[in-house]
């Protein structure tokens, strides 16, 4: 007796996924476009899309404070919620799930109310526009998922290891870096990736606090499709989903990937 | 692992303090300015306290069709998410293991894209001159381009697109926790293929089926890009109605309440779900 899917679920299995493809492909075959309008088989192939994009300076300085923002911020998110993450798996206070529960709620909060929140906060204490609150509200977004693959990572390490390590003359941050953080690397490999991620992918917080002049890449092609579409903006979207699938290609052959998410 | 307390405290409150500062203060310094008075053209009128902000929720026609759109798109989107995420959930699970990490993959990788880049590409399936009417048109089964977007099918569509990998991965988890054991048993026992998915495999998913509805309702009712890029300005949500109340109207009071609104439901919508969690955690 086999317990196998049947066919309709496969066939149902394999439409599904085309879907979730369908709008990746019709992206890079835009970009190659010579017309500005899809039509299949394409009229004429050309790179000139990509060409303009990176002679633009608009995309140059958006796409340079989307990578400033993801780096420095997932950078921030990882030291400041692991140090945490370790403290509350440690249960060296009181309330620790209480604490935990306070470091993820940015995870249920609509990301748009984080936004209009932030954005009366900094206008009150006049701060808008400031390189440093896109890096604070970032490190807001970001750090629920760090702390997350930390507390996940940490629970499933034996904890006899890191009392070895301490028995054998190790301090505790010794112990830590020397044992336990070699141990966790690959969950929080897969962690600040998520936190990169978000931190390149997000509008609804971004968009509030940027100053004049100042763009990001989502929110650039966010406000530019508003205008209609341009291949100029599939040219950019089919560098970013090259990048995104090098990353997830890196990322599940050093780590797994597909076991973390 | 022995850490004394002071080493804790030191750990831990970098980040409560950046959370304090930059996520818990300017959201409760957001709650008086939603009792402020607003009066088109002039702002806030200073010194005035009211109550207006939220009744208008539920008493003005235009707010009132806006959230009724909100949730109806919320349970729409979930139960589309649901029915078309389980074949393939069970497929990762339950189908042959070399197909569980491609299909894995295919499943993570637009999930990892950038939301706006996918809604862009359903802009270019979608739009009136788009990849999809074109097509319709060349092959000669339709004479004007059908409307898909800015109308709930755009929207509907690309949020689908955009939470289904969220729903799949809760549902593959849930799976992949039911012993095989127990559905074998129910076909030793003479249950067919499709008896034993519905009195066996489903219910015992019935946690994992919740927890994926609960994410994708409230990711759906937060959404913001997609409605906005594909449903225009013409279909609109709660979270575009924010956005609009903020950056176009500078009604900061209207869109404080319905900011407060959004939130008090989404946490009241996981809360629930949690409690119902536990019950039935209690029962298994």
């Amino acid at each position: 007796m086999t317990l196998a899917p049947g066919r309709a679920v496969a066939v149902t299995a394999v439409l599904v996924v085309i879907f979730l493809q369908l709008p990746v492909v019709v992206t890079v075959l835009a970009a190659f476009s010579s017309t500005s309008y899809l039509t299949i088989p394409p009229q004429g192939l050309t790179l000139g899309w990509f060409a303009k994009v990176l002679s633009d300076p608009d995309y140059l300085s958006a796409i340079w404070l989307s990578l400033l923002l993801a780096v420095v911020s997932t950078t921030i998110s990882l030291v400041l919620g692991v140090a945490a993450a370790w403290a509350l798996h440690a249960k060296a206070l009181p309330g620790s799930d209480a604490i935990a529960s306070f470091l993820m709620a940015p995870l249920v909060f609509p990301s748009v109310v984080i936004g209009v929140a932030l954005l009366q906060y900094v206008s009150l204490l006049r701060l808008y526009g400031g390189t440093g609150v896109l890096i604070a509200a970032h490190v807001v977004i970001t750090v629920p998922y760090i702390v997350r693959a930390a507390l996940s990572s940490l629970g499933g390490i034996d904890r006899s290891l890191d009392e070895a390590a301490r028995v054998l003359g190790a301090t505790g941050f010794e112990a830590f870096r020397l044992v336990t953080l070699p141990l966790i690397r690959p969950g929080l490999i897969a962690g600040a990736l998520f936190a990169l991620v978000t931190s390149l992918d997000n509008v609804p917080v971004t968009i509030f606090l940027l100053g004049p002049g100042q763009q990001t890449l989502p929110v650039l092609i966010f406000s530019s499709v508003e205008h209609g579409v341009d291949p100029s903006v599939a040219a950019v979207s089919t560098l970013m989903i090259v990048l995104t699938g090098l990353i997830l290609f890196v990322a599940e052959r050093r780590t797994g990937f597909h076991k973390f998410v | 692992m022995i850490m004394r307390r002071r080493t804790g405290l030191g750990l831990v409150s970098p980040l409560m303090l950046v959370l304090i500062a930059c996520f818990l203060a300017p959201v409760i310094l957001m709650l008086p300015t939603s009792f402020r008075e607003y009066l088109p053209g002039m702002g806030i009128t200073p010194g005035s306290w009211t109550l207006d902000n939220y009744t208008q929720i539920v008493t003005d026609d235009y707010y009132r069709e806006v959230v009724w759109r909100t949730f109806g798109l919320g349970l729409l989107v979930t139960a589309i998410a649901l029915v078309i995420g389980y074949p393939l959930a069970l497929m990762i699970a339950r189908g042959p293991a070399r197909w569980r990490v491609p299909l894995t993959l295919a499943v993570i990788f637009p999930m990892m894209l950038n939301l706006v880049v996918r809604s862009f590409g359903w802009i270019a399936l979608l739009a009136n001159r788009g990849l999809l009417n074109n097509l319709l048109i060349d092959l000669g089964l339709i004479d004007t381009p059908l409307k898909l977007m800015f109308n709930m099918t755009g929207v509907v569509i690309g949020l689908v697109h955009i939470y289904l990998p969220f729903m799949v991965l809760m549902l593959v988890a849930a799976i992949q926790a039911v012993p095989r054991d127990v559905e074998a048993a129910a076909a030793t026992l003479g249950a067919g293929r499709i008896r034993t998915f519905f009195m066996v495999t489903l219910p015992l998913t019935a946690s994992g089926i919740l927890a994926g509805s609960i994410l994708v309702f409230v990711l759906t009712i937060s959404a913001l890009v997609t409605p906005r890029m594909l449903g225009g300005a013409t279909y609109r949500v709660l979270a575009t109605v924010i956005y609009d109340e903020y950056m176009q109207l500078l009604n900061w009071p209207g869109g404080s309440a319905l900011a407060f609104a959004l939130t008090v439901t989404a946490l009241v919508v996981v809360w629930i779900s949690g409690r119902l969690a536990k019950r039935w955690g209690g029962l298994a």
